[in-house]
């Protein structure tokens, strides 16, 4: 076959296939059948196939690819067909030029549907041409050769859409950007429009080095620059006008419905690859260009707890995340200010209220206000002073987590400003140590038997939230000295409520801090535990022994010096006759049993049931009198003669004269006994047994603390713990020393405050106090050369 | 199912998805979608071409599409399982037929399997055992032939 039969051969396949094509392209609405597709197909297969035979010889088509072997047909089927896609899109552009705005949208999404359609079935048409000589020239790199899709879809992008003069993409873009203000205002557009012209700007988007990945370039350059740039433009317009207008509130309000739009945007029309930057846009727009004034609004919604709004307002802001720190600075103040001031009020309705609330027991009040010492400020009930410090920790802390999300950031200024108002305030101005104390006292309230609040879960809560306030407490070795008492004492007067609710209790403190903190506590438990089991064994043995009936019922708690905070009295005490059986017995038993151990009696934590037979309720039941162990001493004595003056008890006794006083304090309060003159304590005053004794209770407690003692016990306690801080921080000291053997003054200082910090806070001066009694007890020494280092001596 | 004709006018129904194996028809159904009655016209395959064609498709329909790291190692021709080899058991003009047809219906499967028929025919064969099988007529002068022989001496064996 010569050249120019190939030619007319060439001019008849095309004739067929535009033939073809045409409707495909422009008709499609109105079908297509098999047979049609398929002979185009074919007529593409045959053209190509049957010429090759015959077309080794003739004059390469495509410059280079003749010299390798067999030749492919296509070539000018491809330009062919380039150049009839180009005369089809030219048509359309004329009609697209007499289109403006929405119309214009509409005719472009129309169309650019039509011609995807069309080109998709021109596409598998040609898929012989695809498959073989397109295959061929992209396999030897030639970049402007495509497959057909591509192709038609390059065609569409360079004659129809374009980026300069002449093409339609920057009147598309107008109408777009038009259309989608419309909408920004409140109008109702079809979105569909907006949808499908992104779809086709990101089609658009073709890698010239390799045609069959997709970029989106297009769409990055044509739609979204200039979209982003006018969306900033209308919102910089609109916000500035609309906070000049309105108040903050309404403004974030505004912000935020706006930023939720624009998101819902991305989801409406636009690629998911635009949501980054126009968010981004309108972050800083909306909220980065006007983050000073919502700033200053904060502290009016705090005043007035506006939790709508600070939680809008930290849903704006956090989003411009150095905007936050303004925030948390003026939160922390804040709470500040809320708990001092709520301490304040605490501290003075104290002053103001009436005297003698402090204790819940049952004890006649009058007279006895009169010995206890003036109110201070510090004075202030445990409970309202915890629940003033709660209340104000739990409305800030919900805050947090509501409002701020438990943004971290916050959380640790809630901390510090909590921090600042449990240890330093108005009830703490002499003593930082007042906080762990009262809080310490309002786990004793909590536990101990008669408390407001018995059932269990309930109490569980309210420890737990003890534990919350406790964690800002600094001295914890002052908490941890007070609840030793405190304990101490619940356990000696079996006066706990409840086991399992001291056993969390303890197990929170553990958790806290740890198992050495904790230890004596649980050792004094198990003291507890161990005793039950003694007092068994005891009483099983005494009941094998004939002389049990005379023995009075007696129970005992030992327990390790080590570990119960409790000190010998200095008074001697003669033991009853009716008890020195007892206690003979219990000696021998114990030393029996654990050889080389000592017993310490600590009378003065003891207590008594005495039956009084000498007078009876309504003349039928006996009185029982819940006394001290001192106050038996006292009272078995009537037995013998019904009156004794002071002095007298005090021989028979042997207490020293103010533990007596403070014994018959309480018996003449009770009026067990009549005294007989106002000076309790003269050797001469007559104390006399009350045989007209009338109470409505029988069982009657005698056994009455003077005011004056528990203030005592108060100081006592505070001073034991200055005590043993001075040895905790030489222990530090030494501890340090041993491990770095040399080191400068004020290093050894800080490292001392670090290490103890978890358990309080030592001052400098206390340090340095330290510090010299342990060059005093030659632990250190200083240098020669230099005076400010220490040095370890071995 | 659908109905496809041969070039002789043959009609023969097959289901979808056998037919579909040919990439041709499977895009022709994606375009025009399906049309209950209508043949689809095969002009360049014949009667007893389109049968051997239908019963490699229908034998192979549940054939898993491989992975392309895998597509290359079967390229080997020593790897034709028993059916296929036997399947292309056949006259060296049906042989070049189905090769054609499996070309024009894109079938990449069946063009792969006769090419490797093809080439084991070749393999191991002296030029002039090649000629004789593929009934080829030596149209090189003796110069040419020389020339070519100088060209290839590196690949002969010795």
């Amino acid at each position: 076959m010569s050249y120019g039969a190939q030619q007319s051969d060439l001019a008849t396949t095309w004739a067929q296939l535009e033939a073809g094509i045409d409707p495909i392209m422009n008709k499609l609405s109105d079908g297509l059948s098999y047979k049609s597709w398929m002979d185009l197909y074919t007529t593409i297969y045959n053209y190509c196939t049957s010429s090759r035979m015959c077309n080794h010889n003739d004059e390469p088509i495509n410059g280079s690819s003749s010299n390798r072997g067999a030749n492919l047909m296509g070539a000018d089927l491809y330009s062919n067909l380039k150049t009839y896609l180009k005369e089809h899109l030219d048509a359309l552009k004329v009609k697209a030029d007499q289109q403006m705005d929405e119309d214009l949208l509409t005719f472009y999404t129309r169309e650019w549907k039509r011609y995807t359609t069309g080109t998709t079935y021109v596409h598998h048409i040609f898929a012989y041409l695809n498959r073989h000589w397109v295959k061929r020239e992209i396999d030897e790199g030639h970049k402007t050769i495509y497959d057909v899709y591509t192709l038609t879809l390059v065609t569409w992008r360079d004659h129809f859409f374009g980026g300069g003069l002449g093409t339609i993409q920057p009147k598309v873009m107008d109408a777009v950007l038009k259309l989608i203000e419309k909408q920004r205002n409140g109008e109702t557009i079809d979105s569909s429009i907006v949808n499908s012209i992104v779809d086709s700007f990101v089609s658009l988007g073709l890698d010239e080095n390799d045609s069959t990945k997709p970029t989106l370039d297009v769409y990055k350059q044509f739609f979204e620059t200039p979209f982003i740039a006018k969306t900033e433009e209308y919102y910089k317009m609109e916000s500035e006008r609309f906070i000049s207008e309105n108040s903050i509130i309404d403004y974030m309000k505004k912000a935020e419905s706006r930023l939720a739009e624009e998101d819902n945007r991305v989801q409406m029309y636009l690629h998911s690859s635009s949501q980054k930057p126009l968010i981004l846009c309108c972050e800083n727009v909306l909220i980065r260009n006007h983050t000073g004034p919502i700033q200053e609004e904060f502290q009016n919604l705090l005043d007035q707890d506006k939790l709508d709004d600070l939680s809008r307002m930290y849903g704006l802001l956090s989003r411009v995340p150095e905007s936050l720190e303004k925030l948390r600075l003026t939160f922390e103040v804040h709470v500040r200010k809320q708990g001092l001031s709520a301490i304040e009020k605490v501290a003075e309705s104290a002053q103001a209220a009436p005297e003698g609330e402090e204790d819940e027991e049952d004890e006649p009040k009058g007279k006895l206000a009169a010995s206890a010492a003036p109110k201070k400020a510090g004075d202030v009930d445990s409970k309202t002073y915890v629940d003033a410090l709660l209340a104000v920790h739990q409305k800030y802390s919900s805050l947090v987590e509501t409002a701020f999300r438990g943004e971290t950031g916050f959380g640790a200024s809630l901390d510090r400003a909590c921090r600042e108002f449990v240890n330093r305030n108005i009830v703490c101005e002499k003593s930082s140590s007042k906080s762990p104390e009262l809080l310490a006292k309002h786990c004793d309230s909590l536990l101990k038997k008669g408390s407001k609040i018995t059932d269990e879960h309930e109490v569980e809560e309210v420890l737990n939230s003890v534990m919350t306030l406790f964690k800002y407490v600094e001295d914890k070795d002052v908490f941890q000295k007070f609840y030793q008492k405190q304990l101490a004492r619940r356990l000696v007067n079996q006066l706990s409520a409840n086991g399992d609710t001291e056993e969390s209790m303890i197990n929170k403190l553990k958790d806290a801090c740890g198992f050495e903190f904790t230890s004596k506590l649980q050792r004094m438990f198990q003291d507890v535990a161990l005793s039950k089991d003694l007092n068994d064994q005891f009483k099983e043995q005494t009941a094998r022994s004939a002389e049990k009936s005379d023995l009075p019922d007696f129970q005992i708690l030992v327990g390790g010096t080590g570990q119960w905070p409790l000190n010998a009295t200095t008074t001697k005490f003669n033991i009853p006759d009716d008890l020195l059986k007892t206690y003979e017995k219990f000696q021998s038993f114990y030393q029996h049993k654990f050889s080389g151990r000592k017993l310490n009696w600590l009378f003065h934590l003891g207590r008594a049931e005495i039956r009084a037979n000498f007078v009876k309720q309504n003349g039928k039941i006996p009185y029982t009198f819940l006394t001290s162990t001192f106050q038996m001493g006292v009272l078995l004595q009537f037995n013998a003669a019904p009156s004794y003056t002071f002095a007298e008890l005090q021989t028979n006794t042997s207490l020293d004269p103010a533990t007596l006083k403070s014994a018959l304090f309480g018996l003449i309060k009770s009026k067990a006994l009549i005294v007989s003159n106002e000076k309790t304590s003269d050797p001469e005053t007559r104390y006399e047994i009350n045989k007209a004794f009338k109470n409505k209770k029988t069982r009657v407690k005698v056994d009455i603390p003077m005011r004056a003692e528990q203030k005592a016990e108060s100081d006592e306690t505070h001073k034991g713990i200055e005590d043993d801080r001075s040895m905790v921080i030489q222990a530090a000291i030494v501890r340090i020393m041993k491990t770095r053997k040399v080191m400068q003054n004020q290093l050894l200082v800080t490292e001392t405050i670090d290490q103890l910090k978890a358990r309080f806070r030592p001052t400098v001066p206390a340090i340095k106090k330290c510090i010299d009694m342990l060059l005093e007890k030659e632990y250190i020494e200083r240098m020669e050369e230099q005076r400010d280092m220490f040095q370890y001596i071995a | 199912m659908v109905k496809l004709t041969s070039s002789d006018g043959q009609e023969v129904s097959v289901p979808k998805e056998i037919a579909c194996q040919s990439v041709l028809i499977k895009n022709m159904l994606e375009d025009v979608g399906e049309a209950d009655d209508q043949p689809i016209p095969l002009p360049n395959v014949s009667g007893p071409i389109l049968a051997k064609v239908i019963e490699y498709a229908t034998h192979h329909k549940d054939d898993p599409p491989l992975p392309p790291e895998e597509e290359a190692k079967l390229k080997s021709s020593e790897d034709i399982d028993e059916w296929d080899r036997e399947f292309t058991n056949v006259d060296q003009g049906t042989l070049f037929e189905l090769i054609l047809a499996s070309n024009y219906l894109d079938m990449k499967g069946l063009l792969d399997l006769g090419c490797k028929t093809v080439a084991n025919m070749i393999k191991g064969k002296t030029v002039e055992e090649i000629r004789k099988t593929f009934n080829i007529q030596n149209d090189f002068t003796p110069e040419e032939e020389e020339q070519i022989r100088k060209e290839n001496e590196w690949c002969e064996d010795r």
